[in-house]
């Protein structure tokens, strides 16, 4: 290739000057995103730098699973990929021009509506939401795509109440494994406070299983307004969960001493399971209590899936699911994660990138601007 | 149609371990490529190269930069001594990475195919189930439709054809070559290939395999 590239005509691939950048919404391991306008049509639309330092094996694969997850799953609930842009290649970038995917935008992200208390939503809402989320991961799981990054700010939400998965920087395609022949996908995945028992015990073998619980702590959030375990280190968050879900032993789930660091990890033992009993204090529904023990077990083959969660009680008994957008349209502002306050004492981790070094410090965060 | 530059291509594959979908779409890609573009304005070879890559990226079926590299090198110069690392081996790589994105930003990033390869693979459990038991096994027909599915991408069938139109074709032509009926054909009410694919006609049919037999030709005329 030579130095003339930037005077190429691509047919395709178009520039991403026709937007305009309004503002900063985000920012993570992954980049940033902004809000956009297009110029010509005026439609709003989120920006996302795609990051390209330090490759040495050329466009970065898990952009390019990205692009294709969102190419390939056109869902309500799954965030739509608009297109792929580019800045021209100049003397000023280094004629290395900068790609941004381009999706439709979402005024909230779920985050940064339950740090606000302004905010406030009622049982049947609540149901609405989390039925949405299952939703959209049934429709993932069933397209064998897991997320792999599930938490309250990759949740956005439409001014409409209509909710959307975002970032599947993190997403990949499964198959489950044969017996003789197991998967061995990267563990250092999904932000530490909604890591699943299984991959803080090093499991490489996993499932749909790992975004369901994810799931639950989200639902869990959507009373406690806070994420409810936040560890501080892997040893940590296994010591939490153990504090609420109960001890992880052979009998709760078979087959565990069979994981890469069980034995090499200190678990704490004789804790009784009280989920229920904890979130009780916030939780006052039955069939919320009942599905949020189903979504937290530890054994992850005795998870409920999206599927069946679907069919859950909780969804098709009174107070039904109801629309969110009365209550949404009383907020006129957007609200991210990114530009909420800070809430004392939560500080979000960000997630393990694959193939960061094992000690890595999960408080690892970004600076927010005010 | 380059057919060197293919089955170079195709040697350089099997090398690099690759899967048969992960071959096919580096050949979607590749035929893609050079709907847009002209075979003067950019080398074909390269562009297989990094056709190879992307597709290993697209189908999780990855292979390193370096093998591509090292794998493309030794395929188009068979006389020559592998590559050593140095400059020409870093500059080959960065080549590649650069022109990774240029082909990606070509394609609009549309690198989602539905292959014939799946529906070809389950029309076959059914002419299976369909076949007395000792002509499935005396006849080679999963081999012989795999082989010319295979062959297909040498052309731009894979652009100009529905994957399911593309399945039913090779399985036709498959039958033909073998002199084997599907039982009760005769008397059938409905055409076998009309129960895999509703809107295919027996035209349709007969252009694709068309199509893949002055392939063949092709072949015979460039080596």
């Amino acid at each position: 290739m030579q130095r003339e590239d930037h005077n190429i005509h691509y047919p395709f691939c178009q520039d991403s000057s026709k937007y305009e950048k309004l503002c900063k919404i985000g920012q993570g391991t992954f980049g940033e995103v902004f809000k956009a306008r297009d110029r010509n049509t005026k439609r709003l639309v989120a920006m996302k730098k795609i990051l390209m330092e330090n490759e040495k094996e050329g466009f970065p694969i898990t952009a390019l699973r990205e692009i294709k997850i969102l190419q390939l799953l056109k869902h309500d609930n799954v965030l739509n990929l608009v297109e792929i842009c580019r800045s021209k290649a100049t003397p000023y970038n280094r004629y290395k021009s900068t790609f941004y995917m381009i999706s439709d935008f979402c005024e909230h992200d779920l985050a940064g509506l339950l740090s606000n208390t302004n905010v406030k939503f009622n049982l049947g809402e609540i149901k609405k939401i989390v039925q949405q989320l299952l939703n959209g991961l049934y429709f993932l799981h069933s397209n064998k795509i897991l997320h792999r990054d599930m938490k309250a700010a990759n949740i956005l939400i439409t001014k409409n109440g209509v909710l959307k998965l975002a970032d599947f920087g993190l997403a990949r395609s499964f198959s489950l494994s044969n017996k003789g022949n197991p998967n061995r996908y990267t563990n250092r995945v999904v932000t530490l406070w909604y890591r699943p028992p299984e991959l803080l015990l090093g499991e490489r073998d996993y499932g749909p299983g790992i975004d369901t619980w994810g799931v639950g702590c989200i639902m869990a959030e959507m009373w406690t307004r806070t994420p409810i375990m936040q560890g501080r280190t892997e040893q940590h968050q296994l010591q939490l969960i153990s504090q609420l879900c109960g001890s992880i032993t052979k009998e709760v789930w078979p087959n565990v001493e069979k994981l890469p660091l069980w034995g090499k990890i200190d678990l704490i033992s004789g804790q009784r399971r009280k989920v229920k009993d904890r979130l009780n204090y916030y939780v006052k529904d039955q069939y919320a209590l009942e599905m949020l023990d189903r979504l937290l077990t530890i054994d992850p083959a005795k998870r409920i899936d999206a599927d069946t969660a679907l069919n859950h009680d909780f969804f098709w008994t009174d107070p039904m699911p109801i629309d969110l957008s009365t209550t949404l349209s009383k907020h006129t502002t957007s609200m991210f994660e990114y530009l909420a306050p800070r809430r004392p004492g939560t500080r979000q981790p960000a997630p393990n990138a694959p193939g960061k070094p094992a000690a890595h410090n999960p408080d690892q965060h970004f600076e927010r601007v005010f | 149609m380059p057919i060197p530059v293919k089955l170079k291509g195709k040697q350089k594959g099997l090398r690099l371990r690759l899967k048969s979908v992960p071959l096919a779409t580096a050949c979607i890609v590749y035929h893609r490529f050079f709907k847009e573009y002209t075979l003067q304005q950019y080398d074909p070879y390269l562009i297989a190269s990094t056709t190879l890559y992307i597709a290993g990226k697209v189908e999780e079926n990855q292979v390193t930069l370096r093998d591509v590299v090292n794998v493309c090198y030794r395929t188009l110069h068979r006389s020559k001594p592998p590559l050593e690392m140095g400059d020409m081996f870093f500059a080959l790589k960065e080549t590649i990475a650069k022109c990774e994105l240029f082909v990606l930003r070509a394609l609009q990033f549309r690198v989602v195919y539905n292959h014939p390869h799946r529906y070809l693979l389950h029309y076959l459990t059914f002419i299976k189930e369909w076949m007395e038991p000792y002509k499935w096994d005396e006849l080679p027909l999963a081999r012989t439709s795999w082989a010319l599915l295979r062959d297909s991408y040498h052309s731009t069938l894979c652009l100009q054809y529905k994957p399911q139109h593309i399945a039913v074709a090779i399985l036709y032509m498959t039958l033909e070559s073998h002199g084997a009926d599907i039982p009760f054909e005769d008397t059938a009410v409905t055409p076998w290939w009309k129960v895999f694919a509703e809107d295919i006609t027996l035209d349709i049919i007969k252009q694709i395999v068309g199509e893949l037999i002055n392939t063949y030709d092709l072949e015979m005329i460039s080596s």
